[in-house]
C-alpha cells in the first residue's frame, strides 16, 4: 500500500463527484428549502428595520438608520412594566400550572387496568387538542356569560352572584390557565404515555417479588422514567416564556380586562399592523425573540450540566 | 414460623393498598373523562334544544325542545358557508403541499451527502430564531402574496417539527439494506424515494396529514394578518368575529331577521343558539379527520419521541 498524498484539488474533484451522485438529494430538499429562506430568513434579514425608519416607499434596506431609538422609546415608555409583567405571568404562570397535569395523566393511564377503557380514555382525552382557538374562545364565552352562561346560572342556583368572567383583569388568568389545561394536558400526555410503554416490564415483576404496592411502582419506577421527558418538554417550554399565548390572548382580550390580558404580542399585533408602526413593534418583536433565544440555550445548557439531556 | 406470622399481616396491608390504589385510579379516571367530555356534550345537545330552554339554563343533562333552527340559521348564512369552503380548498391543497415538501425533505436529511450538517442547521435554527411578526408581514407583503388565497396554502406549508419527525421516522423504520439492495439494482436515489420509501411511511404520513390538516383547518391567524378581501377568508376567521366577542353577533342576527316581525329576546336567543351550532359544525371535520386517523397515532408518535 502506497499512500497518495491528497491534493485540494483530488479533495474537490471526489466532492464534487458526491454532489452530483446526490444531486436527487439536493432536488427533494428544495421546495422546504426555499419556503425556509422566504418566511424564515428573508424575514429575518428584514428584521433591520428595527433599527432603522421604515417607510414602505424606500423599502427595507433603503430606510435610514436610526439606531437603538425604538428600543429605548420602548423601555421607557411608560406601559413597559405592564406588558413584561402581564407577559411573563401569563406565561409563567401558566407552564406552572399546566405542567404536571400531563404527568399525572399518564401515570393515571397507564395504570388503568382494562385495555377497553385505556384505549377510549386516550382516544377522549386527546379531542379537545383538536379544537380551534376559536372555537374554544367562543366555547368560553358562551358557557361564561354573565347573562345566559351555564357557569353563572350555576353560581346563582347555588346562591352566589353572577360573575362577568370575560369581561374582569382578575379573571383573564385562571380562564386562560383553566381552558389551556383543558385543552392541551391530554394530548402532551401522549409523549409521557409512549415513555411509560418503553419501561421494562421485568421492573414491575422484581418490584412486585420485593413487595412493592402499586403506589410504590409508580413513585419508583414509573415516576423517574418520566424525568427525561419532562425536562426536555420543560426546556422547550422556556424557549417561549416571553412570546406564546398571542392568538388565544388575542381572543380572549376584552375591553373589561386589558390590565391583565395586554401582553406583548397582542400589543405588537395592535401596534403594528393596526396602527402600521413597523419599525417600532419590529423592535419589540426583535427584543423578544433575543430573549427566548437565550432563555433556551441556557436552559438547555443547564439541563445538560444537570443530568446530560439536551434537545440538541 | 415467627416470620410467617409478622409477615402475613403486611402483605394483607400491601394488598389493601393495591386496592385503593385502582380505586382511586378508576375514580380519576371518571373524573379526566367527566372534565373532558362534559364542555363538548353540553355543545352538542344545546346546539339541538329550544333556545329559550338553553338561555335560561335548563339544558344540561340531555337536549330539550329538540329543534333545527339554529342549524337553519347557520346553512342560511352564505358567508358562513362560503368560508366553510374556502377552509375546504385551504386545507386540502396546503396538506398535500405539505406532505410532499415535509417528505421530500426529511428522506434528503434522513440520507448522507455533502453539506447535510449545514442543511440541518439551516432547518433547527428556524425553530429558535424567527424575524417576528411584522418583518414577516413585510417579507410577505414584498413577494407579492398579500390578500392573495395562496397564502393560505403556501404559509405553514412546512413545520420544521415535522421533517424531524418524518426523518427520525424513516431512519428508524427503513432498514439500510433495502438502500445498499436498490443502489445495487441500479436505482437511483429518487426512484428509491417514491417506490421505497413512500410506500413504507404510510403510517407517518397518516399522522403529518393530521398534524398539517388540523393545524391548517383550524388557522385563524394567517387570515386575520395577510387577507383582507372577505370573500377569501377562511372559516375560522370568520368565526372568530362571530364567536370571540362579548356582543351577539350582529351578522348572525341578520341572517335571521328574514324570518318573521319576532321578540327581539327570541332573536337573540336564536343567535345564542346558532352559535352552538357554528361550534358543532366547523369542529366535526377536525374531530372526526383525527378519529378516522387514530390508530396510527400511537406509533406514529411512539417514534416521534425517539430522540433522533
Amino acid at each position: 500500500m502506497q499512500a497518495h498524498p491528497i491534493s485540494a484539488g483530488d479533495r474537490l474533484r471526489k466532492w464534487g463527484r458526491s454532489v452530483i451522485r446526490n444531486r436527487w438529494l439536493y432536488l427533494l430538499i428544495l421546495p422546504a428549502l426555499v419556503y425556509l429562506i422566504i418566511f424564515n430568513y428573508l424575514p429575518m434579514y428584514g428584521v433591520q428595520i428595527a433599527f432603522k425608519n421604515y417607510k414602505p416607499v424606500r423599502g427595507i434596506a433603503g430606510s435610514e438608520w436610526v439606531g437603538f431609538k425604538h428600543f429605548t422609546t420602548f423601555f421607557n415608555a411608560y406601559y413597559f412594566g405592564r406588558l413584561i409583567t402581564n407577559t411573563l405571568l401569563l406565561n409563567v404562570l401558566s407552564l406552572l400550572f399546566s405542567f404536571p397535569m400531563p404527568i399525572f395523566l399518564a401515570l393515571v393511564v397507564n395504570n388503568i387496568r382494562s385495555q377497553r377503557l385505556k384505549k377510549f380514555t386516550q382516544t377522549a382525552i386527546y379531542v379537545p387538542h383538536f379544537i380551534s382557538t376559536v372555537v374554544l374562545a367562543g366555547i368560553l364565552y358562551i358557557l361564561l356569560s354573565p347573562t345566559n352562561g351555564i357557569i353563572n346560572h350555576f353560581l346563582v342556583a347555588l346562591g352566589g352572584k353572577s360573575i362577568y368572567f370575560m369581561n374582569e383583569a382578575s379573571w383573564f388568568r385562571p380562564v386562560y390557565i383553566i381552558s389551556g389545561i383543558w385543552q392541551n394536558a391530554g394530548w402532551d400526555s401522549i409523549l409521557y404515555i409512549a415513555a411509560l410503554a418503553g419501561v421494562d416490564p421485568e421492573l414491575y415483576e422484581a418490584a412486585t417479588i420485593d413487595g412493592a404496592n402499586k403506589w410504590q411502582k409508580v413513585r419508583y419506577i414509573d415516576f423517574p422514567h418520566l424525568v427525561p421527558t419532562a425536562t426536555m418538554m420543560l426546556i422547550l417550554n422556556c424557549g417561549s416564556l416571553l412570546s406564546s399565548a398571542t392568538q388565544k390572548t388575542l381572543l380572549l382580550q376584552t375591553g373589561g380586562n386589558m390590565a391583565t390580558s395586554d401582553i406583548i404580542g397582542t400589543y405588537v399585533y395592535t401596534m403594528g399592523l393596526g396602527s402600521g408602526q413597523f419599525s417600532y413593534t419590529a423592535a419589540i418583536g426583535l427584543f423578544v425573540n433575543v430573549i427566548n433565544f437565550i432563555l433556551v440555550l441556557s436552559a438547555n445548557k443547564i439541563s445538560d450540566r444537570l443530568q446530560g439531556e439536551t434537545l440538541f | 414460623m415467627s416470620d410467617v406470622k409478622t409477615s402475613m399481616p403486611r402483605r394483607q396491608k400491601e394488598i389493601r393498598a393495591d386496592r385503593i390504589f385502582n380505586v382511586f385510579v378508576i375514580v380519576m379516571v371518571v373524573l379526566v373523562l367527566l372534565i373532558t367530555l362534559y364542555p363538548l356534550y353540553l355543545v352538542i345537545i344545546c346546539s339541538f334544544s329550544d333556545p329559550a330552554l338553553v338561555t335560561s339554563g335548563q339544558v344540561t343533562l340531555y337536549p330539550r325542545g329538540m329543534t333545527l333552527v339554529g342549524y337553519r340559521a347557520v346553512f342560511q348564512n352564505r358567508e358562513l358557508i362560503h368560508s366553510f369552503f374556502n377552509s375546504v380548498i385551504y386545507t386540502v391543497s396546503g396538506t398535500i403541499l405539505s406532505l410532499v415538501v415535509t417528505m421530500g425533505a426529511a428522506f434528503t436529511l434522513s440520507r448522507k451527502f455533502p453539506g447535510k450538517k449545514l442543511f440541518s442547521f439551516i432547518f433547527a435554527f428556524t425553530m429558535f430564531f424567527n424575524g417576528g411578526l411584522i418583518p414577516t408581514f413585510l417579507t410577505v407583503r414584498d413577494v407579492g402574496l398579500y390578500n392573495k388565497a395562496m397564502v393560505c396554502v403556501i404559509m405553514g406549508c412546512v413545520s420544521v417539527w415535522n421533517v424531524m419527525l418524518a426523518r427520525t421516522y424513516i431512519t428508524s423504520t427503513i432498514p439500510e439494506a433495502l438502500y445498499e439492495a436498490a443502489d445495487l439494482d441500479g436505482a437511483s436515489q429518487i426512484q428509491y424515494f417514491f417506490h421505497i420509501v413512500i410506500p413504507l411511511s404510510g403510517t407517518i404520513i397518516a399522522v403529518l396529514s393530521v398534524y398539517y390538516g388540523v393545524a391548517r383547518w383550524n388557522d385563524y391567524w394567517t387570515g386575520l394578518i395577510y387577507l383582507n378581501t372577505r370573500s377569501l377568508l377562511p372559516l375560522q376567521t370568520i368565526l372568530k368575529e362571530i364567536l370571540a366577542s362579548l356582543e351577539s353577533s350582529r351578522e348572525l342576527l341578520m341572517s335571521m331577521v328574514s324570518d318573521s316581525a319576532e321578540q327581539d329576546a327570541e332573536l337573540l336567543n336564536r343567535a345564542q343558539i346558532a352559535k352552538y351550532c357554528i361550534i358543532v359544525v366547523s369542529t366535526v371535520p377536525a374531530v372526526v379527520l383525527y378519529l378516522c386517523m387514530q390508530k396510527f397515532f400511537v406509533k406514529g408518535v411512539m417514534i416521534g419521541s425517539v430522540k433522533g
